[in-house]
């Protein structure tokens, strides 16, 4: 597995047993947990749900948190893990089958928080790397066509694919990736 | 044509290197440099992690990213809330049960008492019994609530002649029954009659009701489509159906 989830760097301090503290967390944090379990869940419903539970076991489990073990951020995504696994389970035991009979491909949760992380990650850095890395890597085309498109020489596509890749390194060890 | 490189014009084709772009003439001189540059080296080692991370996402995904609805967050806070005020009850009956617990028999009743209070602020598992004579003539509906006590009945009654005088009882378990007080039916009155007895509401099998000359016998647990035989109506001939009831327990 090529990373994995820690430690960030702004780590907020305190509990998580009072409401004013739910709120500030939510405002942090919420839009790149709904994200992400959207991203795992592959529906709205299910994210709200998974989102909403994952706070409500956070206010719970408030005074477990301890922020000189991880960000508070960390602990939230590590809830809500969980919680769509539990979700997972549920849905599981009820199969839903999508239009035309064919059961929706779920993929494993791992691969969906790598997934989340690119993608947020990418919209994250700029728009030029952004899309020399989409035209390149994702539609593999050649760097000379990209180049002739872009109106720029071929060694500026491949030095943006080099500042690409970097920036998106930075961001992801923003967002708490590791080696 | 270069031929020589300065170290960072190297370095900017490490991201084309280490997502396997480069052609052949270009691999072989950034191999070639990084072979004497350490630096270079390790700027490659942080890039390909990243790079073996790229094919997990989905491209179409990177424009704009799915927002939470905007009154998730006050939904969250609502629920929260909801669950303190639980949490705030159930804190409050423990402590008066310690002092009931810990006191004389004075602060027993007291204790007792605000059981009672107390056990009303949450949503009680209450039962609905509805009777219904065959005939249609007599209405009984009854609302059987658990306390620390017993069970507490609350009875309404219509149809039968004003006057009359009820006994209602509980049966437990092996048919034994547990008198639960009188009240008297009165035309026009539509207040209910309050009772209770001793028996715990999870032990009740049926709700037993003398209305005078006639017995209805209505079952509380579990829900039953049929009706329990009501005891015989004695020496009522003018009205033998209601012997015989049709019963619905509502929840």
């Amino acid at each position: 597995m090529p990373g994995r989830m820690i430690q960030l760097r702004n780590s907020t301090r305190g509990a998580l047993s009072r409401e004013r503290d739910v709120r500030e967390a939510y405002a942090a944090h919420a839009g790149e947990l709904y994200g992400f379990a959207v991203r795992s869940l592959g529906d709205a419903g299910l994210a709200e749900e998974a989102v909403q539970e994952t706070f409500v076991r956070a206010w719970r489990a408030g005074d477990r948190f301890d922020p000189k073990i991880g960000s508070l951020r960390t602990w939230l995504f590590a809830i809500l893990r969980n919680v769509v696994i539990d979700l997972g389970r549920a849905r599981a035991v009820r199969p839903r089958v999508a239009e035309g009979g064919v059961e929706p491909s779920v993929e494993p949760l791992e691969d969906a928080l790598l997934a989340w992380q690119v993608e947020e990650a990418m919209r994250r850095i700029g728009t030029e790397h952004r899309r020399v890395l989409v035209e390149t890597y994702y539609r593999g085309r050649p760097y000379a066509e990209v180049a002739e498109e872009l109106g720029v020489p071929e060694g500026t596509v491949k030095s943006r694919v080099y500042y690409g890749l970097r920036a998106l390194r930075v961001v992801l060890e923003e967002m708490g990736y590791e080696d | 044509m270069k031929t020589r490189r300065d170290c960072r014009e190297w370095r900017e084709l490490l991201g084309a290197f280490a997502l396997g772009r480069l052609q052949d003439d270009e691999r072989a001189g950034l191999e070639a440099h990084l072979d004497g540059c350490a630096e270079c080296r390790a700027e490659l080692a942080a890039l390909q992690p990243v790079a073996r991370m790229l094919p997990y996402a989905d491209p179409e995904r990177f424009e704009s990213a799915p927002q939470p609805p905007a009154e998730l967050g006050q939904r969250i806070a609502a629920t929260i809330e909801g669950e303190k005020r639980r949490q705030h009850n159930r804190r409050q009956r423990r402590r008066f049960g310690g002092i009931a617990l810990g006191g004389a028999a004075a602060a027993l009743a007291t204790a007792v008492l605000l059981l009672f209070v107390l056990g009303g602020e949450e949503a009680s598992p209450e039962r609905q019994v509805k009777f219904v004579s065959q005939s249609g003539e007599v209405t009984i509906d009854a609302t059987l609530e658990p306390h620390a006590y017993g069970t507490e009945i609350r009875m309404y009654v219509h149809g039968v002649e004003s006057g009359t005088l009820c006994r209602v009882a509980l049966r437990g378990p092996k048919g034994v029954t547990y008198p639960a007080g009188t009240f008297r039916y009165r035309w026009g009155d539509d207040s209910d009659a309050v009772l209770s007895s001793a028996l715990d509401l999870s032990r009740t099998r049926a709700v037993v009701v003398h209305a005078g000359r006639q017995t209805f016998v209505a079952p509380v647990n579990p829900p039953v489509a049929a009706i329990n035989p009501g005891s015989v109506s004695t020496g009522t001939p003018s009205s033998p159906a209601a012997s015989s009831l049709r019963t619905k327990v509502l929840y």
